[in-house]
């Protein structure tokens, strides 16, 4: 291969990579948990896609997720996908963000140990 | 693996709790009486100020003959014994484990602090390890058993380092971890390991002894 073409190559590959990463994020597609309560991570990103997680796992309702209490019950028929968990689980004073680590928790892992499918170790989550 | 892992992660520590408290009450109480049936004297020459004096003495670096006669040791031992009980009580993942389980939770030290004190744990039993095996004086007195305890003990620590860091296998070391840690605990009562229960009472009679029989320091 001449070193002509093979510069053109380059740059049309790496052009398109750069064009794909965009558009994905264009989409603005949820590929990770970030919660912009914690401030400083201490664990590595969880990576969540969260269409194909849902569409995998069968889940049809968002409020099994973003939910919505009234009254300390559940709300079945209002959800609140519009708001970020920590909007409601504030972090407890002196609590070093334990109670929205724990809700999180709860939450992801306290699903897939009930279905006995998902994720459930520290390092299944927070891959390095 | 989720079958695995809840049943080490539930109904298992249940057990090795159980295990620890029960068994260290079982050896505390029936020491208790065995001394009461050997030797009543025991109870008489039990001083809470000589006791409490010579515990003291032993707690402190360097603060007894046989500490300083032996720095390196010494060094050894007291970060050792400090990291073992520091570690597992002051780890961010466990407190995270509690809090879910419990709703419990405190302060905690930085993952990275808590690395470096586990290398501290694992150097350490190498160090002891080693000793057994090069010091003459020492490899007379050891048994198949000595050696066995320190795996005990190591164990949690190697493979907590191990899953920490992802390296392969982690998953299945993930599990070894939290099942090396109940057997450490279900350990303590019924090996050596007892001395962690029964330092006070051994060395608190010791310092009675000395102090108020004999008019001798023990340290
Ligand atoms: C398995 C739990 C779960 C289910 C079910 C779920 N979501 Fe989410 N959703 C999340 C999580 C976790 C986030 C990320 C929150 C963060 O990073 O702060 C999120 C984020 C979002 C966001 C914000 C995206 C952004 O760019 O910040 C929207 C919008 C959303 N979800 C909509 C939905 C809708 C609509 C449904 C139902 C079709 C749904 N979700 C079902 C867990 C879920
Ligand atoms: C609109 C407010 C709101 C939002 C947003 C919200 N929650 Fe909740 N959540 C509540 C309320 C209220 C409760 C019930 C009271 C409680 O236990 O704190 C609750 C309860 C929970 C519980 C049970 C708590 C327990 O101790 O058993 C979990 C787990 C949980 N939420 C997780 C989440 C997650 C994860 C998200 C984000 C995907 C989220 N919540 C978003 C309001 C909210
Ligand atoms: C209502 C139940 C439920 C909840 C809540 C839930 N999951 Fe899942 N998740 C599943 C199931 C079921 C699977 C297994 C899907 C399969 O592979 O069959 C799964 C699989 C996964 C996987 C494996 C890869 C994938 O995407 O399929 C990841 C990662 C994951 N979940 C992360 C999360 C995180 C992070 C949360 C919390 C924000 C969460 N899950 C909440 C049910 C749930
Ligand atoms: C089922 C998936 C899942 C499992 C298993 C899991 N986590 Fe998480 N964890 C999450 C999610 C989702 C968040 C929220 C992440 C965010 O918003 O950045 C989180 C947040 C955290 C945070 C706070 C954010 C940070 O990085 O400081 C810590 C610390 C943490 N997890 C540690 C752990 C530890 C330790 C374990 C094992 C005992 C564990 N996690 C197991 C899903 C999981």
């Amino acid at each position: 291969m001449e070193k002509r073409t093979l510069i053109i190559y380059t740059v049309i590959t790496l052009m398109g990579f750069i064009f794909a990463v965009m558009s994905g994020y264009s989409q603005e597609d949820v590929i990770n948990v970030e919660d912009s309560a914690f401030e400083k991570k201490m664990r590595p990103a969880v990576p969540f896609l969260h269409d194909k997680h849902n569409e995998t796992a069968g889940i049809d309702e968002c409020n099994t997720c973003h939910h919505v209490y009234e009254d300390g019950k559940e709300n079945e028929y209002d959800s609140s996908e519009d708001q970020e968990c920590s909007e409601c689980h504030t972090i407890n004073k002196g609590d070093n963000s334990m109670s929205l680590v724990k809700i999180y928790h709860l939450q992801c892992k306290g699903c897939h140990q009930k279905k006995k499918a998902g994720p459930i170790m520290c390092s299944e989550c927070h891959p390095r | 693996m989720h079958d695995i892992y809840n049943f080490v992660s539930g109904p298992l520590v249940w057990v090795s709790f159980i295990i620890f408290f029960g068994g260290s009450l079982y050896r505390l109480i029936s020491m208790a009486v065995l001394a009461r049936k050997k030797d009543v004297f025991v109870y008489e020459y039990m001083s809470l100020k000589f006791g409490l004096r010579s515990i003291l003495h032993w707690i402190i670096p360097f603060g007894t003959v046989k500490w300083r006669k032996n720095p390196l040791f010494t060094i050894v031992t007291f970060t050792f014994h400090i990291c073992i009980i520091f570690i597992p009580i002051f780890l961010s993942a466990h407190i995270i484990l509690w809090k879910e389980s419990w709703g419990i939770s405190w302060w905690y030290i930085s993952d990275t602090a808590a690395d470096v004190l586990a290398i501290v744990v694992i150097a350490s039993c190498i160090f002891f390890l080693v000793r057994r095996i090069v010091l003459p004086e020492v490899k007379y007195l050891t048994s198949i058993s000595d050696y066995v305890i320190l795996a005990i003990v190591a164990a949690p620590f190697i493979t907590g380092f191990w899953t920490y860091h992802q390296w392969p296998g982690f998953k299945v070391m993930g599990i070894i971890h939290i099942v090396a840690g109940e057997i450490m605990l279900a350990a303590i009562p019924f090996t050596r390991l007892i001395h962690m229960i029964f330092f006070p009472f051994t060395r608190g009679y010791m310092g009675s002894e000395f102090g108020a029989i004999r008019h001798a320091k023990d340290w």
